[in-house]
């Protein structure tokens, strides 16, 4: 933008939104002290993957339990947010907050009788702590934990007029692991990446008053995923994951999901990935599913995510 | 009592800071001891990719930022070498000093006649092309002169005091650089003219200073890996033009390599683009000696 300011802009198109602005924010680049600050609309850096966009992902959906609690598209708000790198001990580290308008975005059903972000307190607040350490020049580690608070609206009737929801404070907090090696000679070849991540939603409870009837979430919900992903060759990659969350929309039920998954990669440019994932449980019959998908980049060489 | 404790403490941190070394960052081995060779003690020096392994695919880790959050001076190689993860770091890092118009900013590419620029219009059927050029200059000693000299410049624009130490370091490289070129000239004249295989674009000025005649490239287009029936057409154009040898970096996969040079009546020879390609090859000068004597006896 200006010597003190970059802007991203990240623009999606899916069934769920059609073409929508999935980031679009400010980066100061000039603050003293190394923060760095954004202003605008962005995804909350809480867990591992809810920042990777879709196509960055080593697997080839969201774990489940980041679309059961953050969202199909993902947690994200509009706001403030700053970072500041540390190194106290000798490894990076990164402290991660955030103040967005509010915790993520509420079914469009659901109406409540005044906005539910009135108040400071009733934002949408997060901190992520990420630590980085190198256990070699080939293998290294990231442990990380997140928290994120704020109001939703949740079901409730007997309100009056058009409202259909109430506000409650439901929190996030979760912790990821990540182990990467990738020999530094044979890295065009040989790669491997563990993944895991828990985390838990722990809903406010509600007290509704006479002739209202809450119809919200009364308990908290647990979930994870751990996935591994192995490079065979240049162009080729072999992962799998389990998936285990108490889905909050089958009233905790716990959803158990296995998957696999071949990755072919013609170029840096594309990628054609096939899998297979049983899914059981969250109070339906168990099925299975052949997954294909496909990814390829335009325009100028991006750079590789890490 | 305290506050003596504190001065003491203050003085000493005072003290580390005041070493007067400019703290150099290269994105590459090659750029780092060409920055060692001009900066010598003035300068603390760190490099992100190693010799031995591809810079183009070099993961942006964490652990990099600190060293360039820190940085006084990121030097780079450019042309888009660093593409996939230099802007990452940049990011991260949070530093102005080295961020594009920053006085720590050093794209050496400005100070190199680039090859290998395409003309006409580019897109990806084309495979990785790098639409400002080939990137690989290194390899070149009148290239290494040149980074030699940028780096003497920009060390002396950011320490004008060590301005005669550069100036000394410079001349002395290049000396040594000239009297290496004197002891290979007999290799160099034995490679001119002679066919030969590489996997990649990544020794294109190499055989310009040589006048080695790259007859083609394991790779069908830059950065794609080798298919089948491109491999089969290769077989055929080193018989043709009778190549003997097919050079690669030591982070591909020889084994294709080899069955190709076993179809062709060659040999595969491995040669590090980069110092510390290689154990013991700690220097620039190195690189370049390994590379010439190696080729000139496999192509004999």
């Amino acid at each position: 933008m200006d010597p003190y300011f970059r802007g991203d802009v990240f623009i999606g198109v899916s069934d769920l939104e059609g073409v929508a602005i999935e980031q679009a924010y400010l980066t100061a680049t000039s603050l003293p002290w190394g923060i760095e600050a954004r202003l605008g609309r962005f995804l909350a850096p809480i867990g591992k993957q809810n920042t990777t966009h879709r196509h960055d992902l080593h697997t080839v959906e969201y774990p489940w339990v980041l679309q059961r609690f953050l969202g199909p598209e993902g947690l994200r708000g509009t706001g403030l947010y700053l970072s500041k790198v540390l190194a106290p001990f000798g490894f990076y580290q990164e402290l991660q907050l955030t103040a967005t308008d509010r915790l993520g975005e509420d079914d469009e059903s659901l109406v409540t009788s005044e906005p539910i972000n009135t108040r400071l307190g009733a934002l949408g607040y997060s901190a992520r702590l990420r630590n980085y350490l190198d256990l070699t020049k080939h293998a290294n580690i990231e442990i990380s934990g997140s928290i994120a608070t704020g109001k939703r609206a949740q079901p409730a009737s007997g309100l009056g007029g058009e409202a259909t929801a109430v506000g409650v404070r439901q929190t996030l907090a979760g912790i990821d692991v990540t182990y990467r090696w990738r020999p530094l000679q044979q890295g065009l070849y040989r790669s491997l990446i563990v993944q895991a991540e828990w985390l838990r939603q722990i809903n406010g409870r509600f007290r509704a008053p006479n002739g209202v009837e809450y119809e919200g979430p009364t308990r908290d919900f647990s979930g994870g995923y751990l996935f591994a992903r192995y490079q065979t060759s240049r162009r080729t990659y072999w992962g799998a994951r389990i998936d285990r969350v108490a889905d909050p929309a089958a009233g905790g039920d716990p959803l158990t999901a296995v998957s696999g998954y071949y990755q072919f990669y013609p170029s840096e440019f594309s990628k054609l990935v096939a899998g297979y994932e049983r899914v059981s449980g969250a109070g339906s019959a168990a099925y299975g599913r052949v997954i294909f998908q496909a990814t390829f980049a335009l325009g100028p060489h991006r750079p590789h995510p890490f | 009592m305290r506050a003596a404790g504190f001065l003491l403490l203050a003085t000493l941190a005072a003290a580390t800071d005041a070493t007067g070394q400019l703290r150099v960052v290269t994105s590459t081995t090659d750029l780092a001891d060409l920055a060692r060779q001009v900066g010598g003690d003035r300068i603390r020096l760190r490099h992100i990719s190693e010799g031995y392994q591809d810079p183009h695919f070099v993961e942006a880790k964490p652990s990099f930022v600190l060293e360039m959050a820190k940085a006084d001076v990121w030097a780079f190689i450019g042309l888009d070498l660093e593409i996939g993860w230099m802007s990452l770091l940049l990011n991260g890092a949070r530093n102005p000093k080295i961020r594009p118009g920053g006085s720590g900013y050093l794209d050496v590419s400005k100070f190199i006649p680039v090859i290998d620029v395409p003309s006409g219009a580019i897109d990806r059927s084309q495979g990785d092309v790098h639409p400002l050029g080939n990137p690989h200059y290194w390899l070149d000693p009148a290239n290494g002169r040149r980074i030699a000299a940028a780096f003497a410049a920009k060390f002396t624009e950011l320490d004008p005091g060590g301005a005669a130490d550069y100036a000394r370091n410079l001349a002395a490289f290049e000396a040594a650089l000239a009297r290496a070129a004197e002891e290979w000239a007999p290799a160099l004249a034995s490679l001119s003219g002679k066919p030969i295989v590489a996997w990649h674009t990544s020794w294109r000025y190499f055989a310009g200073y040589t006048r080695v005649n790259i007859v083609g490239f394991m790779e069908p287009k830059p950065g794609v890996p080798p298919s089948p029936s491109h491999l089969a057409g290769l077989v055929a154009t080193m018989k043709r033009t009778g190549a003997k040898v097919i050079v690669m970096e030591p982070y591909y996969d020889r084994k294709t390599a080899d069955l190709i040079a076993s179809k062709a009546g060659a040999s595969v020879l491995v040669l590090p683009p980069s110092v510390g390609g290689e154990k013991g090859l700690d220097d620039y000068i190195s690189v370049l000696r390994r590379n010439i004597t190696s080729l000139a006896r496999a192509v004999e």
